[in-house]
């Protein structure tokens, strides 16, 4: 009876332990479910250098029971005691799950005194928007030592070391040599274009189906035929001047149409074959210019006399209106 | 009414022998112009004709002079007005100014009051002062006060423009430039002429003087004669022809001129061309205007009245350009 007394006692206690262990545990739990690091990739630099720190704060999710949270990460100044921060990454939040939700942060820190310096403990705070309750945890303090650069002193001094030219390499400039490259193709390509834009399209010569010669007979016989001067002396010497200066622009290029007797005058010199017959083209071209502008009846004599002078000058000049194949050539018929 | 050849030739003998005084006029201003013939023959033009002329030239080529020889040789009075920003339309007028004495306003006429003026750099005084020269050039008449002044005839205006300095200067705007018959662009003269010029300037006995030889009666009876100049429909129609095709350059097969040219001439200048080819037949001693008059002139009619697009200036293309192209491509009658 005794011993099972004694058995009933040591299961009870052991229940007893167990629960208050379980318990304990729990509590254990409960009191973890926020945790933070800081941790540096080194604690030793040279001035300058950078140390990096990564942040990290996890909330296991199970102690929260659904419960909606925010953490919020330490403040940390830009410069505070001889450190200061040189990037901030932002929050990361990969690795987290079902259980747990993780939050990582990396800062880069520098210094540029030589000496221990503490990055002090950083606070994490967590708040639970669904019922308001707040919680705070810190990092451990980082002691990072920068060091100066280590001088020789017991060397003497050395000056400082002289420019250093950098071997010219084509290849550095390739991109500037494309650009000019192309730059200058595209100012020849405009000039070209340019160029051929202000010039003047050439005008298509109108080759008549007959020479200008026989054109211009044609004119002047059938005006001998109709005799239009016994109507209308000013039209008979337009049309006239008109013949003649049609066969010349023609025959010779010379912008006859467009000139006036003066000019035309001029401009047959250098015809030699045209020059030859100046006289008469300056009779007929006269005397039509009195009966165009001046009121000038001729007489019936001067009107058939204009006629035959205007139809010798065609004749005259006929030669030079013969195409060239029929003209002899020099050492052919040899 | 239209003429008959007996009127044309009757025309033509009256003007052979009242225009024998264009060559007494010539060889007294010769006396003391040397070269510049072009410029003292568009002067002449511009004296028959009514029409006022506008000189573009650097200066020292004898502008002043020549319009000086001329009035000297017509026995005409002559005013010069030298223009300068600060100058007052009064300047040019005249003005009421006010007599202590007679305690009334008292008229003193400005210089425009003579046959000939010189407006010399007419683009330096201000719009103000432009436009009142330029409306007593078109109404021949200057109000002053209550009072209106007929000017007495004839009566022409020379004025000036320095081509190269053209800052700080008031650039006449295209409605006032239109009132100028003709626009005349001169040029230095020839080495041969310059040599004469400096032997006529510095001979010992002074320059030559210059005598009446015209009364200004006879220069208003030659200005009646010159409307008499018979111009056959065929002149007409080429003078249309140039200046619409200086609007519509694409009616006379010169489209590519379209983009070139701003505006064209307006129908003053056909009037001047007709008047100015006239002068130019008269001086001619011809009673009748061929082809030829109207080329002479139409440069000096036209270069002012034809308006230039941004596009002309670009590519450095004038009036006379645009001019040439079009009486090459205009068929003469």
């Amino acid at each position: 009876m005794k011993f099972i007394k004694n058995i009933f006692a040591t299961v009870l206690l052991c229940c007893l332990c167990g629960g208050a262990f379980a318990q304990e545990q729990e509590q254990e739990q409960y009191q973890d479910y926020f945790k933070v690091t800081a941790k540096a990739d080194t604690t030793r630099i040279r001035i300058g250098e950078p140390v990096k720190v990564n942040l990290t704060a996890k909330v296991m999710l199970y102690a929260l029971k659904g419960a909606n949270i925010k953490v919020i990460f330490p403040n940390i100044p830009d410069s505070a005691n001889h450190i200061e921060i040189v990037e901030r990454s932002q929050l990361d939040t990969t690795g987290t799950d079902e259980n747990q939700k993780i939050w990582r942060q990396a800062v880069t820190f520098t210094s540029f005194d030589s000496g221990r310096w503490e990055l002090p403990p950083m606070k994490f705070e967590v708040y639970s928007v669904t019922d308001g309750s707040y919680d705070s945890v810190f990092t451990d303090p980082i002691f990072i030592d920068v060091s100066t650069v280590a001088v020789d002193t017991t060397k003497a001094f050395k000056p400082i070391k002289p420019l250093r030219v950098v071997k010219f390499n084509w290849l550095d400039y390739w991109f500037y040599f494309l650009g000019g490259f192309l730059l200058i193709t595209l100012i020849v390509l405009y000039f070209t274009m340019w160029r051929n834009r202000k010039k003047a399209p050439k005008p298509i010569a109108v080759v008549p189906a007959k020479p200008p010669f026989e054109l211009a007979l044609e004119a002047l016989a059938k005006l001998e035929k109709e005799q239009p001067w016994q109507t209308d002396v000013k039209g008979y010497y337009t049309e006239l001047t008109g013949v003649l200066r049609t066969y010349f622009e023609q025959q010779f290029n010379i912008p006859a149409l467009e000139q006036t007797t003066a000019e035309l005058m001029n401009d047959i010199k250098p015809v030699t074959i045209l020059n030859q017959q100046r006289n008469e083209i300056y009779s007929i071209l006269s005397l039509a210019d009195l009966a165009k502008f001046a009121k000038l009846q001729p007489t019936p004599q001067e009107h058939e006399d204009t006629l035959r002078k205007a139809v010798a000058v065609v004749e005259w000049t006929r030669a030079s209106a013969m195409p060239k194949t029929e003209l002899p050539v020099n050492g052919t018929n040899q | 009414m239209e003429n008959t050849s007996n009127d044309i030739r009757q025309i033509n003998e009256k003007i052979h022998q009242a225009s024998s005084f264009v060559d007494l006029l010539n060889m007294e201003i010769n006396k003391v112009i040397v070269g510049q013939k072009y410029m003292v023959e568009r002067l002449m033009i511009g004296l028959l004709a009514q029409g006022h002329v506008l000189l573009e030239g650097v200066p020292g080529l004898a502008k002043t002079l020549s319009i000086k020889s001329l009035s000297s040789a017509i026995d005409a009075r002559f005013s010069r007005i030298q223009f300068t920003p600060d100058l007052l339309p009064a300047d040019v007028v005249g003005t009421m100014i006010y007599n202590q004495q007679r305690n009334e306003f008292m008229v003193r006429k400005g210089p425009i009051f003579a046959n000939f003026i010189l407006a010399d750099e007419i683009n330096r005084a201000p719009a103000k002062v432009q436009s009142a020269l330029l409306e007593a050039m078109q109404e021949k008449q200057v109000t002053i006060g209550d009072t209106t002044f007929k000017l007495e005839e004839p009566f022409l205006v020379l004025a000036t423009q320095n081509p190269i300095e053209q800052e700080g200067t008031y650039t006449l705007p295209e409605a006032q430039v239109d009132r100028f018959m003709l626009k005349v662009v001169i040029g230095y003269p020839t080495k041969e002429e310059e040599r004469h010029i400096i032997r006529q300037n510095l001979a010992p006995e002074g320059q030559a003087k210059i005598s009446p030889v015209v009364r200004p009666e006879e220069i208003l009876a030659a200005r009646k004669l010159v409307r008499q100049v018979y111009m056959d429909e065929k002149i007409e129609q080429y003078i249309l022809d140039v200046v619409f095709a200086t609007r519509n350059p694409e009616d006379y097969k010169l489209a590519k001129l379209k983009p070139l040219i701003a505006y064209g001439g307006s129908p003053r200048a056909s009037i001047n061309l007709a008047l100015a080819s006239k002068a130019y037949a008269f001086m001619k001693r011809r009673g009748y205007v061929i082809p030829e008059d109207v080329r002479s002139v139409c440069f000096d009619v036209m270069r002012h009245r034809v308006g230039l697009t941004y596009e002309a200036e670009a590519e450095n293309v004038t009036s006379e350009n645009i001019l040439s192209e079009i009486l090459n491509a205009v068929e003469v009658p």
